[in-house]
């Protein structure tokens, strides 16, 4: 997991997604998450996700990134699609439901800086949760980089041989040790600094201004109807099933008008 | 494969939302209970094991779809107050990345939680009997019972999900029907999306026939965890126990005390304390 990149992506990004206030954005999450429960629908569900490659390629949201984050939740799913679905259809749509989740959380993330995501969380958790919530995050960037950095000095050492796996698994545990160690001297320095800068309770995260209004309701209108298909597709399955063709080919009319729009803004 | 890997949607609504409702409230008991004069130093601590957890569960063994969660080694460092917290931070955390549905936090937050509380009291229990010089073997043994304690919990809620009770609440299963039609073939209203396009009678016997096929097989299930499951827990408990006797050899204090109970900063070169 290259938090690094992640975190790079939701920063310094520019598109109009990364624009759209954290508060649109979570609640459009919300509505193409709630859009994926719904829907036992496979075509719906492959044009839900056809729909959110569009978005991703509209708001130049690095494929690279986005894409192995999202099929990482696929292996898993299979896994259990595999062992309890009844047929292979089923097991495809609940593969399809994993990736579609998935790829709207990315998307969330890889557009929107990590405190802006929590902070309407940590405003209703206890403050110690919420608070821990955004340490953590932090604490993850240091402690890979840590782990990364002592993984590189064992190599060097000679620490992993391929002819000799118990000497490689002692010393990556001696890694994993040594970033532990590390961890618990980076709680206490963190605990200083924050004693020092009066720390009584509870971060203070500041919300972004809105600076494109129309976006925020653009974005929120499109998820808004995404839930509205999917929600009548179960509804009216009986009726709306033999048509479900029609979910998917949409979705890649807007891969297509998005692929032409990105390509057009990239001369 | 100790927490949920089940995607969103595809456990009934009452048991998803039930895990929703019982974790937050485990989570309010231990955040009152946590909260105190020293709230300062846990926070920090809970961000940095919480971390530690989440290097861990982001490396995925992928010929057995497991990875290692480290939560044992947490929970003797954390303790049994502040690990329900680390639990639903972790959790959360990894369903934004994309790594465990949203709706399954809470179900996923209850399991780890679990999982935690078991292995810190199977930890303290084993090297009681054991002996503090055998704490690298208390550890993996503690750690092999209770991922087969928080499997078992894991079949058990696909078992309370995926009888009858995600027949009534998944609907009809659209795939069973699925086909290839024109829309316009016969106008644009006379689809009958008010009416359904069919009468009451034959959406019920439809819906009947989706109940029986739409059922998940949790015994396959089981026995697909219980196969695949071992070699991911002896993975674990090796690497939890070699990390365990590693740490009692350097900063003993944080395995027997966990890691709030001394304030005392190590001097760096000294942290046995010996000189």
């Amino acid at each position: 997991m290259d938090i690094a990149a992640i975190d790079s992506s939701a920063t310094l990004g520019r598109s109009w997604l990364h624009q759209a206030t954290p508060v649109a954005k979570l609640w459009a999450f919300t509505f193409v998450l709630s859009a994926v429960i719904v829907s036992w629908n496979v075509l719906v569900l492959a044009g839900i996700m056809i729909a959110l490659l569009a978005v991703s390629i509209a708001a130049r949201l690095r494929p690279g990134l986005l894409l192995p984050l999202a099929l990482y939740p696929a292996v898993f799913a299979a896994v259990f699609a595999f062992s309890a679905a009844p047929d292979v259809l089923t097991g495809v749509t609940i593969v399809l439901k994993a990736v579609a989740a998935a790829l709207a959380a990315i998307m969330l993330v890889l557009s929107t800086p990590y405190p802006q995501v929590f902070a309407p969380l940590q405003r209703l958790l206890p403050v110690v949760v919420g608070d821990a919530l955004l340490m953590t995050y932090r604490s993850l960037f240091l402690l890979l980089e840590k782990f990364g950095n002592l993984l590189t000095a064992v190599r060097l050492r000679s620490g992993f041989t391929t002819g000799q796996p118990v000497r490689s698994a002692r010393a990556a545990t001696r890694a994993l040790g040594g970033v532990l160690l590390y961890a618990i001297d980076l709680s206490q320095r963190d605990h200083d600094i924050m004693r020092l800068r009066g720390y009584e309770g509870r971060l203070r995260v500041t919300a972004p201004p809105r600076t494109r209004p129309a976006v925020d309701v653009a974005l929120v209108a499109g998820s808004v109807l995404v839930t509205a298909t999917s929600v009548g597709w179960r509804i009216y399955s009986v009726a709306l099933n033999p048509f479900s063709w029609l979910a998917p080919a949409s979705a890649l009319v807007l891969l297509l008008l998005a692929f032409i729009a990105s390509r057009r803004t990239t001369r | 494969m100790s927490h949920i890997h089940i995607p969103d949607g595809v456990l009934p609504l009452w048991l998803w939302l039930g895990g929703w409702f019982v974790a937050l409230a485990v989570v309010a008991v231990a955040a009152r209970s946590a909260k105190g004069e020293d709230v300062r130093r846990k926070v920090p601590l809970l961000g940095v094991i919480s971390a530690l957890m989440l290097v861990a569960m982001s490396s995925e063994i992928i010929p057995i779809a497991y990875h290692i969660n480290l939560t044992v080694l947490a929970a003797i460092l954390l303790g049994p107050v502040l690990a329900p917290i680390a639990a639903f931070i972790v959790i959360t955390i990894l369903a934004l990345l994309g790594h465990g549905g949203v709706t399954v936090i809470g179900l996923n937050t209850l399991v780890i939680s679990a999982e935690m509380l078991v292995g810190w009291a199977l930890f303290r229990a084993i090297v009681g009997l054991l002996g503090r010089n055998r704490v690298a073997l208390g550890a993996v043994l503690a750690t092999v019972l209770t991922l087969i304690v928080s499997t078992t919990l894991l079949v058990g809620i696909v078992w309370l999900g995926g009888s009858d009770a995600a027949g009534r609440e998944t609907g009809a299963l659209d795939p069973a029907d699925l086909r290839f039609e024109n829309p316009f073939a016969e106008g644009v209203f006379s689809v009958g999306l008010l009416d359904g396009g069919h009468g009451p009678e034959d959406e019920h016997a439809e819906d009947d026939d989706h109940d029986s096929a739409r059922s998940l097989s949790v015994g396959r299930f089981a026995a697909v965890v219980f196969t695949l499951g071992p070699i991911g827990w002896i993975l674990e408990a090796l690497i939890t126990g070699a990390i365990v006797g590693f740490i009692s050899r350097v900063r003993p204090g944080l395995m027997f005390t966990g890691a709030l109970a001394d304030e005392r900063r190590p001097i760096p070169g000294d942290e046995t304390g010996t000189s």
